[in-house]
């Protein structure tokens, strides 16, 4: 039953599949799969669900231009919500906004975060992973990639940039994927965690992509699918902590290089600062955050751009361990898309990594006593961002 | 034809506005967008992002730089650009202050460094569309 008032949303549910080679499962038979997960951890029934942000599972027609239309055929009843949010990689888990803001102002009552990848798949979604990098790298704004651009070299410049500008060494980029990695083999869903700890020589010694970044700079290409569920805190019976979103930005900073004065710099901080200053709440209070890390540099920019460290300080603040688990500031935890998961909208995993820990239901993985999360998700080559601060109850 | 099987030509569904840009190109001149109020911009834009103009005319640039950052690309998009990795791809401050992205040839990758002094040049690599890159100059 519908209720048409104001009231309380908070972060009710959370799913992930198995993540690498889905292709020889349907979209739509792991999409079904991945939301009713997600719906059941809320303690909820697929009857419940009255909102959607992102796509209806793929399909024919109007599917895709019309996706809460096709959602109504497929549930059986007409839905009250759907939206698209627009942060690339982070598209899914920026919805988190105004998916609880739906519920909080009497839109909805139940919405659903899906993203998934499987099946045969075309484009940067194929299976052929030769092709898939093909179509990745014409990701790039117009014209780029007619130089043979890839999207590990629209990553390599900022990164050559940032040890011009600031000293950053090849080493620090390696501590982030080292950390990660360790977090990832503590992850049962991981795909790389199986394959064990690496060091920072391993990293350095791993094959040049594109220079300064190696192979194990690098995000993996994998399949997967996660849901997050946003439900009415009165449509709850289940007792667990409560994650609330006490605090949210968005920063949409530039989409050409060439118009971007610093190639360090991506207003980041907009969305960052507005999140912190809706939460009341300084950076220093956060313990366990989740940046977007298609590359390594990108974690460490990421920490500058989210205020977590002066910019062109990212290097040095990574030294040490500092991102691991039982580091300063406990980072991308399940390894990021760097060991975990890079499968579809990829941030969604990065929140629901975020979820756990405040929940309290990391295991290996938990960081003691975790209250406060934060996560910084990017879209592109840090074009746009979203930012947002979690809370346990 | 599919993506993998020869290097990516400038889209045909370009919008109007950019076509002077690869006109002149064929001319063997980089051109850039520069607005009433003599601001300079690059890709082209439908609108001055400094003043709010939407009158530009076109001016030729000076085709001098240097190498503001780069990468040495090892695994190339596909096949067709596989065949020459490793290649520099640049982003280049150009002597008018604004910014182009290119390949540096005519030197080995490993010479190529930031804020090294770069030039156009220019490859007719159709009968209809011209490319540009950029070679190591001598310091002015």
């Amino acid at each position: 039953m519908a209720s048409f008032r104001r009231r309380k949303a908070v972060i009710a549910g959370v799913h992930m599949t198995e993540q690498g080679d889905l292709s020889g499962a349907s979209p739509q038979q792991v999409y079904w799969q991945v939301v009713k997960g997600a719906v059941a951890d809320a303690g909820l029934q697929l009857s419940d669900v009255d909102g959607l942000i992102g796509p209806a599972p793929e399909g024919l027609g109007l599917r895709g231009t019309l996706p809460g239309a096709a959602m109504a055929d497929l549930l059986g009843r007409p839905l009250r919500f759907q939206a698209y949010t627009s942060v690339g990689a982070a598209s899914t888990a920026a919805g988190i906004g105004p998916g609880i803001w739906a519920i909080e102002n009497g839109v909805a009552d139940v919405v659903i975060l899906p993203t998934v990848s499987a099946g045969k798949g075309s484009g940067y979604t194929s299976a052929d992973r030769g092709a898939a990098i093909a179509h990745m790298a014409k990701l790039g704004t117009p014209y780029e990639w007619l130089w043979g651009t890839t999207r590990v070299a629209d990553h390599a410049v900022i990164a050559q940039r940032h040890m011009h500008q600031y000293g950053t060494t090849s080493e620090q980029l390696a501590e982030v994927a080292v950390a990660q990695r360790h977090g990832a083999t503590l992850h049962p869903l991981s795909v790389m965690g199986r394959k064990g700890e690496i060091t920072v020589d391993d990293v350095l010694a791993s094959r040049m992509v594109a220079e300064p970044l190696h192979l194990l700079d690098s995000c993996i290409v994998n399949q997967g699918a996660g849901c997050i569920v946003v439900a009415a805190e009165d449509r709850l019976e289940r007792a667990r902590p409560r994650i609330r979103m006490i605090g949210y930005g968005q920063s949409h900073a530039y989409l050409d290089p060439n118009h971007l004065p610093d190639l360090t710099t991506f207003h980041g901080d907009v969305a960052s600062d507005t999140a912190f200053g809706v939460a009341g709440i300084g950076r220093d209070e956060i313990d366990v955050i989740s940046i977007s890390d298609h590359f390594t540099i990108n974690v460490i920019v990421g920490l500058e751009e989210a205020g977590f460290c002066k910019k062109g300080e990212g290097g040095p603040f990574v030294e040490g361990g500092a991102l691991r688990i039982d580091g300063r500031l406990p980072t991308n935890t399940a390894g990021g898309y760097l060991s975990c998961t890079h499968a579809a909208n990829s941030g969604t995993f990065g929140l629901i990594e975020l979820v756990e820990q405040l929940r309290g239901s990391a295991g290996a993985r938990q960081v003691t006593d975790a209250k406060l999360g934060y996560i910084h998700g990017v879209g592109g080559v840090f074009q746009s961002h979203f930012a947002a601060v979690l809370a346990r109850d | 034809m599919g993506i993998l099987d020869e290097k990516f030509l400038p889209p045909d569904d370009m919008p109007e506005f950019h076509r002077p840009f690869w006109e002149a190109l064929k001319a063997h001149r980089l051109e850039a967008q520069e607005c009433e109020n003599g601001h300079l911009r690059f890709i082209p834009t439908e609108i001055c992002p400094r003043c709010g103009s939407q009158d530009w005319t076109w001016r030729r640039l000076s085709g001098r730089g240097s190498i503001y950052t780069f990468t040495v690309v090892h695994r190339a998009p596909t096949p067709a650009y596989q065949a020459d990795a490793p290649y520099v791809v640049a982003h280049v401050e150009l002597e008018e202050g604004i910014r182009v992205i290119g390949n540096v040839t005519g030197c080995e990758p490993g010479a190529v460094h930031i804020g090294m002094p770069v030039e156009v040049a220019f490859e007719d690599v159709s009968e209809r569309w011209t490319l540009y890159s950029f070679t190591p100059r001598e310091a002015a």
